[in-house]
């Protein structure tokens, strides 16, 4: 049975929307910036991927922007534009469309901002469980489209996004749905969130007054990741019941893989992602030879590209400086819970346009980053397979494959 | 500030924070459900008003209150001398 994508939708700090988006990163463009969104004067890293100009009150109600965290306004977001794009799914009954969806901090907005009012003994937010709930935002997508099939949530740090996904495709294939709606969403640019990143020297600290060069996956002096927020929304059918109802196909997605390292709860593990790739690969039905392009998890710390550098080569051997590489976290910074869900519509489209959107800030690679991570130029380029990579705190490990329709 | 006033106040808070509700359909004796808010409307409409009228609802008193001229009464028991309503714009 197979499974395709028949809608897309984005919110992220280089656009809303798949056009706008993909046209950003395939020209290059940062979308990192000084915080505005609090007084960062007092952090170590002081420059995020915002959604400047991000307005609910477009497309939610008073009532409903009360009840929901701003992870939960952003998936509600890309998940209407993710509709629209695939022409609404009125041709399948509300029991059968399934939400899977994932995020690593949940409504944090929510909780930061209450627990400062209670530390001031002030009232706080009646709706300040539902709003942090991690399941806050599948639940809203279910309410806002009448969504009443499985309704899921994965909390996976930095791969919930991907598993979210691969959830989705379990869905489809055991046949508990027709139709999922599965992504990520995170909006945790936020104090107390950043400040224990930068605890864990997780986050850039050298590159404050120079945000656009901060996040350069595989480039030499790169000094952590940069906090980001966003969300990222796919469509996903059984091909048949798209074939049915005339939809746009995109891609088909084709294979999950999923390991946990059991190791150490934030340093990655080679074994692990290698592991997670193959068994995408194999998931797919193909062998690691067929793989021609890497949407990489690359999130800009020291020692994850490294790693990610190593299991790529570990797993691919030779081929692997022939298969072309990127980056989106070097143009929008690390999302957490969406990363991977944005990182899937950037792999799609790099199957569905034949372009591979650039890595930038890519001037002078690491000398332990040794492969074609396409550097700052966009590359015409087609590729048939591609595999999405997401590893997240907790030794989660997961990839994704993509492949075109043909 | 005198009762008049209070409830004037309330009912224009009470006005922006419900969609679609015209100060003017509004009274004291309006009860929450005639003006279309659930349990958890009004909850929410009662911490919004705590907000805007700088005052603390004390919770097991907050959970009989059934009509407008409820939070117009508290006000105006536990009202203090500094400005009850915020943003203003005056001093």
């Amino acid at each position: 049975m197979r499974v395709v994508v028949t809608g897309m939708g984005v919110v992220s700090p280089i656009g809303t929307g798949t056009d706008q988006f993909w046209a950003a990163a395939v020209n290059g463009t940062s979308g990192i910036q000084r915080i505005r969104g609090f007084d960062a004067s007092s952090q170590r890293s002081q420059i995020a991927g915002e959604i400047t100009g991000f307005n609910p009150t477009a497309f939610l109600s008073v009532k409903y922007i009360d009840q929901t965290d701003r992870f939960t306004q952003l998936a509600l977001l890309a998940t209407r534009l993710a509709l629209e794009d695939a022409g609404g799914l009125d041709a399948y009954a509300p029991q059968r469309l399934a939400v899977s969806i994932g995020s690593g901090m949940g409504g944090f907005a929510t909780f930061e901002s209450s627990a400062a009012r209670k530390f001031r003994n002030q009232s706080i937010p009646p709706f300040t469980v539902p709003r942090t709930m991690a399941n806050s935002a599948a639940a809203w997508i279910a309410i806002k489209h009448q969504l009443k099939g499985v309704n899921l949530t994965c909390s996976t740090a930095c791969s919930s996004g991907a598993n979210a996904i691969g959830m989705a495709l379990d869905l489809l294939r055991t046949g508990r749905a027709d139709a999922v709606i599965a992504g990520g969403a995170e909006a945790c640019v936020l104090p107390l969130t950043m400040t224990g990143f930068e605890a864990l020297h997780a986050l850039t600290t050298g590159f404050n007054t120079d945000p656009v060069r901060a996040s350069r996956p595989f480039a030499k002096g790169r000094d952590g990741f940069v906090m980001s927020e966003g969300a990222g929304m796919l469509i996903l059918e059984k091909e048949e019941g798209a074939k049915q109802r005339g939809a746009k196909m995109y891609a088909r997605l084709a294979g999950y893989g999923q390991t946990c390292d059991a190791t150490h709860i934030v340093m990655p593990d080679m074994d692990g992602q290698v592991a997670a790739m193959l068994a995408a690969i194999q998931d797919a039905g193909m062998k690691p030879d067929s793989i021609d392009h890497i949407n990489a998890h690359a999130t800009s710390t020291p020692l994850g590209d490294i790693v990610e550098t190593r299991a790529i080569k570990s797993l691919f051997g030779n081929r692997a400086r022939d298969i072309a590489i990127n980056a989106t976290k070097s143009m929008i910074g690390h999302t957490v819970g969406a990363s991977a869900a944005i990182g899937s519509i950037a792999t799609i489209m790099a199957l569905y346009t034949g372009t591979i959107h650039p890595t930038i800030n890519l001037d002078e690679a690491d000398p332990e980053c040794d492969l074609d991570y396409t550097p700052n130029l966009a590359q015409q380029k087609q590729p048939r397979n591609g595999l999405c990579n997401a590893f997240g705190f907790g030794g989660n490990n997961a990839s994704i494959v993509f492949t075109t329709l043909e | 500030m005198d009762t008049a006033d209070i409830e004037t106040k309330v009912i224009q808070f009470i006005a922006t924070k419900v969609e679609n509700l015209d100060a003017s359909i509004i009274n004291p004796s309006s009860k929450f459900e005639e003006l279309g808010l659930d349990s958890m409307d009004t909850i929410q409409l009662l911490f919004d008003a705590e907000d805007a009228f700088g005052i603390n609802f004390e919770g097991e008193e907050a959970k009989g209150f059934r009509c407008v001229g409820d939070i117009v009464s508290y006000i105006e028991t536990h009202q203090v001398a500094a400005p009850l309503i915020k943003n203003e714009g005056s001093t």
